[in-house]
């Protein structure tokens, strides 16, 4: 058996990568497998193998160097191939969009149903370096200032980037227009959609008059909301439940119960990376692992449980790197959040070549970071945790974290990064920066795939120098 | 203060209106407002956002309080914005946009409850009743101006009915009571629909009526909202009513605003379509294509942020339109 060399943690591109990967012993090679499967289920591959299948913008990107970052990305690239096993072996590929995170709990309660998010989509432009799914969204009708999701209406219609989903369930209601008219263009097109209602969490602030404290309560986040709230988000799960007990014939609330406890094993991990990383010295990972990290507890990139395992070793990883004080960024790394995620990777690098360092995200899915709680009646414990969506409330709410963390002086900066177009992008920069003031705030609108330009560049820089 | 601000006909103007203020629905769509509404949002927000923004940071003293609701998404985010700049009081009407009667009726219920607290008033039955006749009789004169506009001839000019019809969006009825002038056009027929049409839009109407007659539409700001039926005269008739009024293009799914348009096409005996779209309104630009697909007539998509600026475009191409309009039908439209 070949012995692993451990690395100096640092990042590499795709050829050291590479090399790298030829060190490693079959056995680890083999060990890791997607849904169990010994056959075919194996996805541990050097991230050039997806530069040749067409990710292009793998060349340019830095990646962590270490094993288990490796088995993340070989993991996360190979979903599109773990959909269509998916459908093969006749698990039900249920669509969800809109609420990110919360309605594909309920989903994986039921045997055999996968979960994905048509929209994180929104990447693929980028990674392929190809405008070829916003330009079949652009002669499907889609404006070009709009949300990079659109690219999802045109992996839709061309219906090559996942298999036809069994079920697509589609939330709705106080959130961004860009993508609820994504997905009715999607209906448009003749995909069944079954539509949930997430209504607005209207906090204190939005009421004329004081309300009564009998009708507010408390989120796990501490956000103020009515409770009626949680009444209609209540109902709106009750449907999902039916539809999917319809689809499946399966009816175990235990289940759920059982989902849920996996779950918050998942939100938990990933909450305690966030915090090791933003405490550490010295960076333990890059931004790009840890946006991936993040976004991962929205389904477990289409195997929760793998993923789990996945999250497992990177959280290991995390904590001895901080006890020795290793890390992959320099020790004068600038500090600073970021908000709303970034549709090109490659920002995140770049960010971090120019001296900074990302310790704080709202990536507009705070609510599937929340434990979600487990002596409860479960549908109420979830109605509670999406409760603290990013998007049903306000951009005062939004921030809270990350002014409270410049408060306390562990952010010098704050960069936000807009698509030009997108609903609550266009309505809520202006009052982050103005929330976020006592920091140096940078705006950005992210270009079309490879698009990142020097006057990006240079405007990344004239803000570090701000910082500095 | 005599002013209470609305911003979607989902919101029932009756209960607004029975605090004693009039009820002003939010609907300015000028140049120099949206510059000014430009200082607080991005240039990329909705251009009618952005009006109103400018208006209400010019007329900040004229408002008791605003009532937003969850619309769409830059609509609903106004609500935050103008608390964040102005004193204002606001509030959050929830607007379910499935079809979820339940949440809608709470949500008026929590309205009224609001109203009451807020202006120490007592919102009883007799106030509801009494508003609910006077708003309908507004309406029902509305139709009755409405019905010139859609006979054949068509007897009246969208743009004097925008004019009229501008009263009951901004609470003030003198308009509304003065007579109907005699407009006969034997111009081509079209129908309107798309975003709303501002206060400040009569120049693009005036524009688009000097070649076609606008006999029908679908849009906030015109026709819409007239067409609420209120025939139980209390707080769950007036639920009833605007839960049911002509659906919103917003709804998921959208499927009976196409069912409605086309009805109310047929009706209008239209021959062609003008779909107004405001810049970054997503909810009506994603739309086009599935209204090509729908709408059994030619269509032609005029996009405007309110600054004019394309003006001569637009008049070319509703010239290229009614020859589109006329090569359909033999040379005759």
């Amino acid at each position: 058996m070949k012995k692993i060399r451990t690395h100096a943690p640092r990042k590499i591109g795709l050829a050291a990568w590479s090399k790298q990967f030829d060190k490693i012993a079959e056995e680890t090679i083999r060990k890791y497998k997607y849904y169990n499967n010994d056959e075919w289920g194996i996805y541990f591959s050097p991230p050039a193998t997806f530069m040749v299948y067409g990710l292009r913008e793998l060349k340019r990107l830095k990646f962590d160097n270490s094993l288990e970052a490796l088995r993340m990305w070989g993991f996360v690239f190979n979903e599109t191939e773990r959909l269509f096993r998916a459908k093969q072996i006749n698990k039900k590929l249920i669509a969800t969009m809109g609420d990110l995170g919360t309605v594909p709990v309920l989903v994986m309660a039921f045997p055999d149903c996968i979960p994905f998010y048509p929209e994180c989509l929104w990447w693929t432009p980028f990674f392929k370096e190809s405008t070829e799914l916003l330009d079949t969204a652009s002669k499907l009708g889609i404006p070009e200032a709009t949300c990079f999701s659109r690219a999802v209406a045109a992996a839709f219609y061309k219906k090559a980037y996942f298999p036809r989903p069994d079920l697509i369930i589609a939330s709705t209601g106080a959130s961004c227009d860009d993508y609820s008219c994504v997905m009715q263009v999607v209906e448009n097109m003749g995909y069944e959609i079954f539509w949930v209602e997430t209504p607005c969490r209207k906090s204190p602030d939005f009421f004329l008059s004081r309300p009564k404290p009998q009708i507010l309560e408390k989120s796990s986040a501490g956000l103020v909301y009515s409770k009626i709230l949680e009444e209609y988000l209540i109902k709106e799960y009750q449907r999902i439940w039916q539809v999917l007990f319809k689809l499946t014939g399966v009816n175990n609330p235990h289940r759920l119960t059982e989902t849920i406890k996996k779950v918050n094993t998942l939100r938990r991990m990933v909450m305690e990376i966030k915090k090791l990383n933003a405490e550490a010295e010295v960076a333990p990972l890059p931004a790009l692992e840890l946006m991936t990290i993040e976004f991962g507890n929205l389904y477990g990139y289409a195997d929760f449980d793998e993923w789990v395992e996945i999250v497992a070793a990177l959280h290991q990883l995390v904590q001895k790197r901080v006890e020795k004080g290793l890390g992959v960024l320099p020790k004068d790394a600038l500090p600073i959040a970021w908000v709303t995620p970034s549709a090109d990777p490659f920002l995140l690098n770049l960010v971090e070549d120019l001296g900074c360092r990302v310790v704080a995200t709202e990536y507009v899915i705070n609510q599937s970071l929340v434990p979600i709680e487990e002596n409860i009646e479960p549908l109420r414990a979830l109605a509670r945790s999406f409760i603290n969506a990013s998007l049903i409330g306000t951009t005062e709410e939004r921030v809270k974290n990350i002014k409270e963390k410049i408060t306390q002086r562990q952010i010098k900066g704050v960069l936000i990064t807009n698509m030009l177009g997108a609903s609550h992008c266009a309505m809520e920069t202006r009052l982050i920066e103005r929330l976020l003031g006592d920091v140096p705030v940078l705006a950005i609108d992210i270009p079309a795939p490879f698009g990142i330009t020097q006057q990006i560049r240079t405007r990344i820089e004239a803000f570090v120098e701000t910082l500095r | 203060m005599e002013l209470i601000g609305y911003t979607c006909s989902y919101i029932p103007l009756e209960i607004l209106s029975a605090t004693g203020l009039k009820p002003y629905r939010l609907l300015h769509g000028e140049i120099s407002l949206s510059q000014k509404g430009e200082t607080q949002v991005r240039i990329d927000a909705c251009p009618l956002i952005k009006s109103n923004l400018g208006f209400l940071l010019e007329n900040k003293n004229r408002f008791a309080c605003i009532i937003g609701a969850t619309g769409c998404d830059m609509s609903r985010r106004m609500v935050e914005v103008v608390k964040t700049f102005t004193d204002i009081p606001v509030y959050i009407f929830n607007n379910p946009r499935t079809d979820n009667f339940e949440i809608y009726s709470n949500e008026v219920d929590g309205l009224v409850n609001e109203l009451e607290q807020f202006f120490h008033r007592r919102l009883d039955k007799s106030i509801i009743e009494k508003e609910c006749e006077k708003w309908e009789k507004i309406r029902q004169h509305l139709i009755s101006i409405d019905a010139h506009r859609r006979t054949h001839p068509s007897a009246l000019s969208t743009t004097t009915f925008h004019k009229i019809v501008k009263g009951y969006h901004q609470g003030k009825f003198e308009e509304i009571a003065k007579g109907v002038p005699e407009e006969i056009s034997y111009k081509p027929r079209i129908y309107l629909l798309g975003s709303p049409i501002s206060y400040e839009s009569g120049p693009l109407l005036e524009l688009i009526e000097q070649r076609l007659r606008i006999c029908g539409d679908f849009n906030c700001g015109l026709s819409r909202g007239i067409y609420i039926r209120v025939t139980e005269k209390s707080v769950t008739g007036l639920k009833k009513a605007y839960f049911n009024q002509p659906p919103c293009i917003f709804k998921r799914p959208n499927k009976r605003y196409y069912e409605w348009v086309e009805k109310d096409i047929k009706a209008t005996k239209s021959t062609g379509i003008i779909a107004f779209v405001l810049d970054y309104c997503d909810n009506f630009d994603f739309e086009i294509p599935q209204m090509e697909r729908c709408l059994p007539l030619p269509i032609l998509r005029l996009k405007s942020d309110f600054s004019f600026q394309n003006i001569s475009q637009i008049k070319i191409r509703i010239d290229a339109f009614i020859d589109v309009l006329a090569s359909l039908r033999g040379g005759v439209v």
